[in-house]
């Protein structure tokens, strides 16, 4: 459609250098060429991404009131302030649940990371037999859907239904909880790190074997063991793979919904805001206060942003 | 078309926004459909077809039957998940969103809830009044609110003592009649490896309707202004008695009842009794092996209060966005008034106790087989649904209220009481309530 | 840029003869037996781990209800239903099963097919032309990487319930055509690939500059394209919160939402045991399945995303 451009130029600057009618009409269509590319993409952005979080600013800053004992004498919106953000970082359910992805972070994320790189520098290695086959077990997890994962699991946990717990009791006479106050986030800890480890592990597999070959050669010259190579080789090269894979794994904690919001039918532990994104959910759509859960919202996106944001911040410097 | 400057982009994004802005500050259920005219009955010979929204199983077979007389009117019935475990949310995002059914099932306790953000048709405009005498007078107060009338009871639980003679023979104690007995036969059936009970500290329904047979009103709906009367005296004694048998281990809190871990807990002689509502009588089939060893008798009382008391219930409202109420309405009463509407719920559905005045259901006249050939319908349960707390209402917070409790009671587990959550959760009730600008105030005296 | 050519040698380098060939980093153990023992035991552990629950689920849609809660969860019941429990799922309530999966591949496909397209023009732009507004545009989109998908699917609900999108097919689509990752990777990828000189040659050759992205741009990148692809379908097929939240009409379901609904209905009626067990069964091999087959393409671009990261 742009093979005959009907357009006059518009812009002056080109024509003077022009040798042939051609050109600035070139010009105009390689000036107008990217915004076509990039719009499509754009306007979509800009609906799904920048548009929802200007309206959640909005919402935040509104507050709803109602007269009589259900509203019916009259309902009014108006300008709040910083009321509802006031209102959240008040409720201590809400900030727990904040605290408590935190720790989960810290252990999850860590255990998960070193787990993968530890499995990867496995299956590299020259000891381990049929290292695709592993690969591909590991793997399998990531496509499970989080709620699935969640349900086949929850199914391992449950007293009665969990083979898990019945060889347990009959070979060490101990009945473990997984759903209790204290092992459930432990239990949800071990579905995400089920889902992706092996995901994690890819990633870091095909940075090893990025690793040129000449690098091993040299080690083995200077007598390394695996160990070593592993340690002063391996390690510092696959060191980009194992930013990108932190970074999604910190956003992913701080979205963790479907986990806990299925558990919570079976385990009595995990209540309505056991994690930032539960928490919003349930006040917007069972407390039906929209405007509370915009201000939640807009606190999540803005702790996950901070935290992905400073942990790149980071690395970047630090390897430079 | 010229290249746009940054500057254009920019200002669209900002126009963009402010048009954002300005369209989100309307937020969901601000508007009341019950100020809109009322919308007028279909003509006749018009097609009607209307969309009902239940977690009740195999509704559509109810509502076949309405089709196949009422040819013009079609009901088309489609499941979602029980109230607060998704449907609630479904409807209200649906509400939200402008749409919804033109029914759907909601619960006496949620009413209140759905009234708050517009989301019923006030049925009186409707003339659902020429029906009010068909329903039980305790349930009709449930759903009229603020001079209108919101929902078609559907169905309710009042309590009884499900139990297990067999381990309470075992035993050697008698099955209790009042609190202060179930308290003093516990230890016993303890040493024979089984609960009594299962105490759920999640789910507080169970704990309100306690308090309810108790006597125990926590909040009412007056001429100005709501009143609270949650950490009344009846309801902190109700908290102490439980406290107590949580902590000399007398219930299990490690499962709810009709929970994965209940059903193998009860498959495996570790559940000796349950008071539960009427319709937990189905529930209790799906215990493996159970066929026979169960019986009924009315809940065990307390020293004031009520005979029985009630979990659950359910009625079919109307949906603010619905197109024909009037349909909507007269289906719902045929649903949950005629007989051939009752005896097909009860079939299909296996709805809880019938809403009729008078009549409930012909299968439950009869013996069960399945409870040893009682006929504990008539025996206990008819009895149970006369004797129940008729001052209790339920509030626009209702569920808050409740998820605030539980979490309160999930801190029994690292040493919290049920008396502080009680305390603490009327509290939080009251700033609530003023957070949405409606008035509260505690109850005289205390 | 050197970190970035490394990276797509590897991606270039098929994986066959690489194993065939004498592996400077397998030599290294060789003739050690005993390590190799360990090394393999330690490896079959971890394999245990992750097929304990399908091995479990497989059982179990193998069983009734009551085998189910009566017999042991790592064996086989008394009775062997799970053609019946199959034939339960898939003909509950009309076929419905099958209509969520349907939904799933038409998210999944139609959204990642489109949003690794948009991605590809839009990374495309931003790589190979200079243009007012690009750094502008790169760094909003970087944003929106580190923004989770979460956050933004509740107002996104309450804008679309106003726009009367909610509850549709495309109120699910349409946020999975974007995909800033995506968008990320295009830019980076085709900075270093495409060549400059190839674009100016294709000029002055007379092709439009749309042309030159269809058929020069597009098929340089392919590498990165299959990456953002599968990314995106997973994310897609995954996404469990935006159809949580746009959707209540249950024939619009994706399969997770489905599995979820016949999950919830289980503590009021058991039967549902059955039908979930087997309905995550049919949803667990295909993706398994894929999985394994496609894990070697995945390797490739993902690389690229992590040296530049």
């Amino acid at each position: 459609m742009t093979q005959t451009p009907q357009t006059t130029p518009t812009s002056t600057e080109g024509t003077g250098r022009a040798t042939s009618g051609r050109v600035p009409t070139r010009r105009a269509v390689v000036n107008r060429a990217p915004w076509i590319l990039v719009s499509p993409f754009l306007i979509l952005f800009l609906l799904t991404f920048v548009l929802p979080i200007v309206v959640a600013i909005g919402q935040s800053f509104t507050t709803v009131t109602r007269a009589g004992l259900f509203g019916e004498e009259g309902v009014t919106s108006r300008f709040a302030w910083f009321e509802n953000y006031r209102l959240v970082l008040a409720d201590g359910n809400f900030v727990d649940s904040i605290w408590r992805m935190l720790l989960f972070g810290i252990v999850q994320v860590p255990v998960m990371i070193v787990a993968a790189t530890l499995l990867a520098l496995l299956l590299e290695s020259a000891s381990a037999r049929w290292p695709g086959v592993f690969r591909a077990t590991y793997f399998m997890p990531y496509g499970i859907p989080g709620v699935i994962a969640t349900i086949l699991w929850s199914f391992l946990y449950v007293p009665g239904l969990s083979p898990i717990i019945d060889v347990s009791e009959a070979l060490f006479g101990y009945t473990p909880d997984f759903l209790g106050a204290g092992t459930v986030l432990w239990s949800i800890a071990n579905i995400v790190t089920w889902t992706y480890t092996g995901y994690n592990m890819l990633i870091i597999v095909a940075q090893l074997k990025a690793i040129p070959s000449e690098l091993y050669e040299a080690a083995r010259v200077d007598g390394a063991g695996p160990w070593r190579t592993a340690v002063s080789i391996q390690l510092p090269l696959i060191r980009p793979a194992l930013v990108l894979t932190t970074v999604f794994s910190i956003i992913g904690t701080l979205q963790l919904f479907a986990e806990p919001q299925l558990l919570q039918t079976v385990s009595p532990a995990i209540d309505s805001q056991y994690t930032p994104n539960l928490s919003a959910y349930t006040t917007a759509f069972a407390y039906n206060d929209y405007n509370l859960a915009a201000a939640q919202s807009v606190l999540i996106a803005l702790v996950a942003f901070v935290l992905s944001f400073a942990f790149l911040k980071l690395t970047n410097r630090s390897s430079r | 078309m010229r290249q746009v400057t940054r500057r254009e982009l920019l200002g669209m994004g900002l126009t963009g926004g402010a048009a954002a802005v300005l369209a989100g500050c309307t937020t969901p259920g601000t508007t009341s459909v019950n100020a809109q005219p009322v919308v007028p009955a279909a003509a006749s010979g018009e097609k009607v077809t209307l969309t009902y929204w239940a977690w009740l199983k195999d509704l559509q077979k109810v509502a076949d039957i309405w089709n196949a007389k009422h040819p013009d009117v079609q009901v088309e019935v489609s499941w979602i998940q029980g109230g607060n475990d998704g449907g609630y949310q479904k409807l209200y995002s649906a509400l939200a969103a402008g749409g919804g059914p033109d029914l759907a099932q909601v619960e006496m306790r949620t009413i209140p809830e759905f009234m708050l953000v517009n989301g019923l048709v006030d049925l009186r405009r409707y003339g659902i009044d020429e029906h009010e005498a068909r329903f039980d007078p305790t349930l009709w107060s449930q759903v009229s609110y603020a001079g209108g009338v919101y929902g078609v009871p559907q169905d309710s639980g009042p309590t009884g003592l499900y139990h297990r003679p067999d381990l309470y023979e075992q035993a050697g104690v008698p099955v209790p009649t009042t609190w202060t007995q179930w308290a003093e036969v516990a230890p016993a059936i303890r040493d024979v490896g089984a609960y009594i009970d299962a105490f759920p500290l999640d789910d507080t329904s169970v704990f309100a309707g306690h308090a309810m047979q108790a006597g125990a009103t926590w909040l009412r709906a007056t001429e100005d202004g709501w009143v609270i009367d949650m950490a009344g005296e009846a309801t902190l004694d109700v908290a102490r008695f439980f406290d107590a048998a949580i902590d000399d281990d007398l219930v299990t809190t490690s499962t709810n009842p009709f929970t994965p871990g209940w059903y193998a807990a009860a498959a495996h002689d570790k559940i000796a009794s349950l008071v539960g509502a009427s319709w937990g009588d189905a529930l209790l089939q799906s215990v493996s092996g159970s066929e026979g060893k169960w019986r009924v008798a009315p809940a065990p009382r307390w020293d004031h209060g009520y005979g029985s008391s009630f979990i659950g219930g359910s009625t079919a409202a109307v949906l603010a966005n619905s197109a024909h109420p009037r349909e909507a309405m007269e289906f719902a009463v045929w649903m949950t008034t005629s007989r051939e509407g009752i005896d097909a719920m009860i079939e299909h559905s296996g709805i809880g106790w019938s809403p009729a005045r008078d009549y409930i259901g012909a299968s439950r006249e009869g013996p069960s087989e399945y409870f040893g050939g009682q006929r504990y319908n008539t025996e206990v349960f008819q009895p149970a649904s006369k004797d129940q707390n008729p001052d209790w209402q339920w509030w626009p917070i209702t569920q808050q209220t409740f998820n605030i409790l539980g979490d309160g009671f999930r801190r029994k587990a690292t040493g919290g009481t049920l008396v502080d959550a009680v305390v603490a959760a009327e509290q939080q009730t009251i700033d609530v309530f003023r957070q949405k600008g409606l008035t509260i105030r505690k109850a005289e005296g205390r | 840029m050197t970190a970035a050519v490394s990276a797509r040698t590897a991606t270039a380098r098929p994986d066959a003869p690489r194993a065939a060939e004498p592996d400077p980093a397998h030599d290294a153990g060789r003739g050690r037996p005993a390590t190799t023992i360990l090394v393999t035991g330690v490896l079959v552990v971890v394999a245990i781990y992750f097929l304990v629950p399908v091995y479990w689920v497989v059982v179990a849609a193998t069983k009734t209800t009551d085998d189910l809660f009566g017999t042991n969860g790592f064996w086989f019941g008394d009775t062997f239903a799970l053609f019946d429990n199959i034939g339960a799922v898939l003909t509950y309530d009309g076929g419905i099963f099958v209509r969520w999966l349907g939904n799933s591949v038409l998210y999944a496909g139609v959204g990642a097919v489109l949003a690794t397209y948009l991605a590809a023009a839009g990374g495309y732009a931003l790589a190979k032309y200079a243009f007012r507004g690009r750094n502008l545009i790169f760094g909003l989109v970087l944003g929106g990487v580190l923004v989770p998908g979460t956050a933004t699917a509740l107002p996104l609900f309450l804008l679309f319930s106003q726009l009367g999108l909610a509850n549709t097919y495309a109120s699910v689509l349409v946020p999975s055509l974007v995909s800033p990752f995506g968008f990320f990777l295009c830019r980076i990828y085709a900075d270093s690939t495409v060549d400059q000189s190839l674009i100016e040659a294709a000029r002055i050759d007379g092709a439009g500059e749309l042309r030159i992205f269809h058929t020069i741009g597009l098929r340089i990148m392919t590498p990165a394209l299959v990456t953002v692809l599968l990314f995106q379908i997973v994310g897609i097929w995954n996404n469990y919160f935006l159809p949580l939240v746009m959707l209540s009409d249950q024939d619009l379901y994706p399969i997770t939402l489905g599995l979820n609904n016949w999950n919830s209905q289980t503590d009021r009626l058991p039967e549902f045991y059955e039908l979930t067990t087997g309905g995550v069964l049919l949803s667990v091999i295909p993706l398994a399945v894929a999985m394994i087959v496609l894990q070697r393409f995945w390797r490739g671009g993902l690389t690229e995303g992590a040296v530049k990261a």
